[in-house]
């Protein structure tokens, strides 16, 4: 099952929208212009996610993982290598005596990050889908890559799919690189799909 | 809403819809650690715990009723009243202590955290209600200690890291006193210490001077240009070599703390800088605003100044070494400067006395020639004239002058040998031999055999050629009585297998004693070995040495002649030669005299 080329169109369009919001909420929060920006979005079905994320990432990840329930369910996770996410509070905490430890503050500081930017791409999903969607508190899970999907994955004989979406983020002339996915069952994804069309219907309209 | 007015604290009992999380919240209120509040979709605070009315000091009959912004104004002017409008929408937010501090403004519940403030770390969820969001509920938790115990730590791995970089500093280098200077203004902001003063200990005069300063003025550096030992706290420390440490310093009557209170300072920390017995001076901190240094920032300090006096003790040594090795250099330098001169005077010595020997050898010549020609004439014209007597003493001052004359050649010969500018070329040793045989007087026809080719040397013509004829002459007069003499020459290569012939020869008289006395040759590697072997009486064994001195004659037969020089001109020729001689003899079985030098490189002829 794949995404037909308006439904990506309209996916990218859609979190776009909710990073630009998220994008606004962390430049509020820390007083520096904040951008965030998603140079691709690509399909995968679960299995094949843990793989795709280990190339991509080395070592250790801070996850932050947020359960998302609704006519659209699913569990949505923002990872960091913990070098970026160390640089990441470094430069959004604009304090010099957070050191290179990732402790209790640095990890908040990711939890809240990750809150803002699950719950605006997400959220924006919601009112533009018209789906509503109720999400469960954030936590926080320092790991590596198979360990974080295999605290996430559900048990369920529901065949899952996984949204990867490449994040990058631009701060203070710095520039890290994250992945949010959305990890979505077959009815979800179905759902979604659909979704994606009558917005892209309604906006052709 | 209803209030039942019976509970004064603790979350607000209501009506539908929020009786049905009353249950759940009321008991979580008491156990849970947190602070706990609800509001409706309005944002009218509904529900407020007892964790909160404690650390707010207002209880919830005093909040419960009231917006959440009119209580807390300071929630909206930090635009964190977002947060709940985000709740309302279904989203959960949570708030890191690190990028907010705290989500409700209230006191600090120890006494450590500067701002005074509670540090809070913040979870606010929708509160829903049959799938409808009907409110909000905060949690709050308090991470004060966490975060001043993880300051703490921070500001100890802050510390751990300025020393390890400063330590580094100072071992590593050459000035370390210019190293602290360098160092303070990067310890001096997270130390909190504004001034630093490095004094040097000048024990003869029992002053303390100041070599360095940071953060005074010049006007005070050069009011603290000298300070007296006896009346400076800096005085003491470096006396007693124990640091002082110097709290509430403008407080203080202590006298010895008179020169802090002038520069303002209200807290001083002085460290002897010493290694073993020796104290170079002192370094001390302090500071114009702090009453008291902490002890972890002492020790830091003690630690700087310990390995600061390491440093110093170690570049001073260093440039003692220095010195040391620089006299043990000179000295050496002049031991053979010395050795040179010496030794060109003794060479000069040797030159004038060996050009004396030569002029007088050579002087003496033509007297000794009248002598002998007139004696000869005397003796063979007017013999007869003369009585028996007379014609005896005139036969032995004949033979007298005679030998008189052979010894002055001789030592003519031998301080030429000696003198020569030696030039060595390929000789062959046969060829030589047989021209020395065939110019020989003294040889008796046939005495001479020269077993197998001797080979080819590396030697100057005229002294081996002497060396040779001195060899045989003396085979010749030291023959045995009534056996004529039988002189046997060969070769063989020695230090060497190569397959030269004359290494190839096998020895037909192997030597029956071995060599007791000799000159080694100068340099190793292969050697040419020429034996002239003898059938003559012999030379005892503890004569092999002496031989070869000059005018060493060794009794034998008074018939035979000689002026004792011949085989010290051997040795002589030898020795200017590189090579060398030797002897193996057994008395009554003739004598085993050899010449050693390097073989000549062989002559590769184009045929």
């Amino acid at each position: 099952m794949e995404l037909t080329l308006p439904q990506k169109d309209a996916l990218t369009e859609l979190i776009n929208i909710g990073y630009g919001r998220a994008a606004g909420a962390l430049s509020e929060l820390t007083g520096f212009r904040v951008t965030l920006q998603v140079p691709k979005i690509t399909m995968h079905r679960i299995d094949q996610i843990g793989n795709l994320l280990a190339h991509l990432i080395e070592g250790e990840v801070a996850s932050v993982n947020q359960v998302f329930s609704g006519p659209i369910a699913g569990n949505a996770l923002l990872m960091l290598d913990k070098q970026a996410a160390q640089a990441l509070t470094r430069l959004l905490c604009d304090d010099n005596s957070l050191t290179n430890s990732f402790e209790s503050a640095e990890q908040e500081i990711i939890t809240e990050v990750g809150n803002i930017l699950l719950n605006a791409c997400l959220g924006v999903f919601g009112n533009l889908l018209q789906v509503h969607v109720t999400f469960s508190v954030p936590r926080l899970q320092v790991s590596d890559v198979g360990g974080v999907l295999r605290s996430i994955t559900v048990e369920s004989d529901e065949l899952q799919y996984g949204l990867m979406i490449h994040t990058r983020f631009q701060l203070r002339a710095s520039n890290l690189t994250g992945y949010l996915v959305i990890v979505l069952g077959i009815t979800s994804f179905d759902r979604m799909r659909r979704e994606l069309d009558n917005w892209e219907l309604r906006q052709t309209q | 809403m209803m209030d039942d007015g019976q509970t004064t604290t603790g979350l607000r009992r209501a009506r539908d819809p929020f009786s049905t999380h009353e249950a759940m919240l009321g008991w979580v209120r008491d156990i849970a650690p947190y602070g706990i509040f609800t509001t409706d979709t309005r944002l009218i605070i509904r529900g407020w715990n007892e964790w909160l009315a404690t650390r707010s000091g207002l209880s919830a009959d005093e909040v419960v009723g009231r917006s959440l912004a009119d209580l807390f104004p300071d929630l909206v002017a930090r635009g964190l009243d977002q947060h709940f409008e985000r709740a309302l929408r279904g989203e959960v937010a949570v708030l890191a202590t690190a990028l907010h501090r705290y989500l409700l403004p209230l006191p600090c519940s120890i006494g450590e955290n500067p701002s005074g403030r509670m540090l809070q770390t913040a979870r606010i969820a929708p509160l829903a209600s049959d799938d409808q969001i009907v409110g909000t509920l905060t949690i709050i938790e308090d991470v004060t200690q966490r975060e001043v115990h993880a300051a703490v730590l921070r500001r100890q791995q802050e510390y751990d890291r300025l020393l390890s970089e400063s330590l580094g500093r100072l071992i590593s280098s050459e000035d370390p006193i210019a190293s602290v200077a360098e160092i303070f203004p990067r310890i001096a902001g997270p130390l909190r210490i504004d001034v630093y003063l490095h004094f040097q200990f000048i024990a003869d005069e029992q002053e303390l001077r100041l070599h360095s300063a940071g953060g005074v003025t010049a006007e005070v550096k050069r009011t603290l240009s000298v300070l007296p030992v006896a009346s400076t706290a800096s005085g003491a420390a470096a006396l007693s070599r124990r640091p002082r440490v110097e709290s509430h310093v403008q407080q203080s009557e202590d006298p010895l703390l008179e020169t802090s209170r002038r520069l303002g300072l209200r807290s001083y920390a002085v460290f002897p800088l010493f290694a073993g017995d020796r104290v170079f001076g002192t370094l001390s901190f302090g500071s114009y605003v702090r009453d008291a240094f902490t002890t972890d920032e002492v020790e830091f300090l003690a630690k700087i100044a310990q390995y600061a006096a390491i440093a110093i003790d170690r570049t001073q040594r260093e440039s003692e070494l220095h010195d040391a090795q620089a006299r043990l250099s000179r000295h050496a330098s002049e031991l053979e400067t010395r050795i040179a001169e010496r030794t060109a005077v003794l060479h000069e010595t040797i030159a004038q006395l060996e050009s004396f020997s030569y002029t007088v050898a050579h002087d003496l010549r033509a007297p000794i020639r009248s002598l002998t020609s007139f004696t000869d004439i005397l003796l063979n014209d007017f013999a007869a004239d003369m009585p028996m007597p007379a014609q005896d003493m005139l036969a032995r001052l004949l033979r007298a002058s005679r030998r008189l004359d052979a010894l002055t050649k001789d030592l003519l010969t031998f301080s030429r040998v000696a003198r020569e500018e030696v030039k060595l070329v390929p000789i062959d040793v046969d060829e030589l031999t047989r021209e020395i045989v065939s110019h020989s007087s003294s040889l008796p026809e046939g005495a001479v055999t020269v077993v197998g080719p001797l080979g080819r040397v590396l030697a100057q013509r005229t002294l081996l050629g002497q060396c040779l004829a001195n060899l045989f002459d003396n085979a010749v007069k030291f023959a045995r009585p009534g056996f004529p003499p039988v002189i046997q020459v060969r070769s063989e290569l020695r230090g060497s297998a190569a397959g030269s012939p004359a290494a190839a020869a096998p020895n037909p008289n192997p030597p029956f004693q071995t060599a007791l006395s000799s000159i080694a040759p100068r340099a190793t590697g292969p050697r040419l070995r020429v034996w002239i072997e003898d059938n003559g009486i012999g030379i005892a064994r503890t004569d092999h040495e002496k031989i070869w001195g000059i005018f060493e004659r060794i009794p034998g037969p008074s018939a035979v002649e000689g002026t004792g020089i011949g085989l010290a001109i051997v040795a002589r020729a030898m020795q200017q030669m590189g090579g060398g001689c030797g002897v193996e003899s057994t008395p009554g079985h003739g004598s085993h005299f050899w010449l050693e030098l390097i073989p000549a490189p062989e002559v590769t002829s184009a045929a």
